[in-house]
């Protein structure tokens, strides 16, 4: 059955916890080039570099009836007194379901940028970056 | 082994120039005289960017083939790959050969693929 993925199939985990109350997410995968074209050459020609993957997502800061706050989890690894160190990365999987289905991407993340505000009229949201270190865990898009 | 036959992928020669020495008298009159009719001490820099590492490291088994900067050693046509010029115009003249002015310098880029400078100076 042909199936249009919208907001509603998305889900950001945590590790193997669905984070609620999130509101976007966005991946973004990059491929470093490295030209070796020679002289002679009328077209550029290019090698494989490395790879990269960064993202984004946006949550609402949200307090569940069992007192945890998605954001909160999240703002913590870089909002804190202490500096970041290499063990504060985090497990994000990225994921579209369709039914039983799932399509994920899973990598290893430090949060790079966080920010908070608190608007007259509005729900308070979070919205943070992310940069992934090493190779995907899953890729199932 | 001749030098490796890979196109650079940038290129710089200089020209050297006659073996002369000047003579200045008290009055500024310059005096040359010319010690010899072959033009000498030309340089040309190679680069070879993004290359595989099996590629690069021909360079350093002809550097041990010429025992460095020791042997000379003439240079096959792709080096002057792009060149519309004449081909004798940016290399030695007869009689003249290359050798290695320092070693080749490998930069590790990537795993597997690396960047290989070469400078060289033309000499009788």
């Amino acid at each position: 059955m042909a199936k249009v993925y919208t907001g509603r199939d998305g889900r950001l985990l945590l590790g193997s916890n669905i984070l609620v109350k999130v509101t976007s997410w966005t991946l973004q995968a990059d491929l470093e080039t490295l030209e070796c074209t020679t002289l002679g050459d009328s077209q550029r020609n290019y090698v494989p570099g490395v790879q990269s993957f960064s993202g984004s997502a946006a949550l609402l800061y949200y307090v569940d009836s069992d007192n945890t706050n998605d954001a909160s989890t999240l703002l913590q690894k870089l909002v804190r007194t202490s500096g970041v160190t290499t063990s504060d990365t985090v497990s994000l999987t990225l994921r579209l379901t369709n039914g039983g289905t799932n399509n994920d991407v899973t990598l290893t993340a430090y949060i790079t940028s966080a920010s908070i505000g608190a608007s007259v009229g509005e729900v308070v949201s979070a919205q943070i970056s992310f940069q992934g270190t090493g190779a995907l865990t899953t890729a199932n898009l | 082994m001749a030098y490796p036959t890979y196109k650079p992928t940038s290129r710089n020669f200089s020209a050297g120039n006659y073996s002369y020495k000047t003579f200045k008298s008290q009055s500024g009159k310059e005096t040359r005289i010319l010690y010899g009719d072959k033009r000498t001490g030309m340089t040309l820099d190679l680069s070879y960017e993004n290359i595989a590492d099996t590629v690069a490291d021909d360079f350093i088994t002809h550097y041990d083939e010429v025992k460095g900067g020791f042997s000379t050693f003439t240079l096959p046509n792709e080096v002057r790959t792009g060149w519309s010029g004449t081909a004798g115009a940016i290399d030695v003249p007869t009689g003249n050969n290359w050798r290695y002015e320092s070693p080749p310098s490998i930069t590790s880029v990537r795993p597997g693929i690396s960047s290989v400078t070469v400078k060289l100076v033309g000499v009788l």
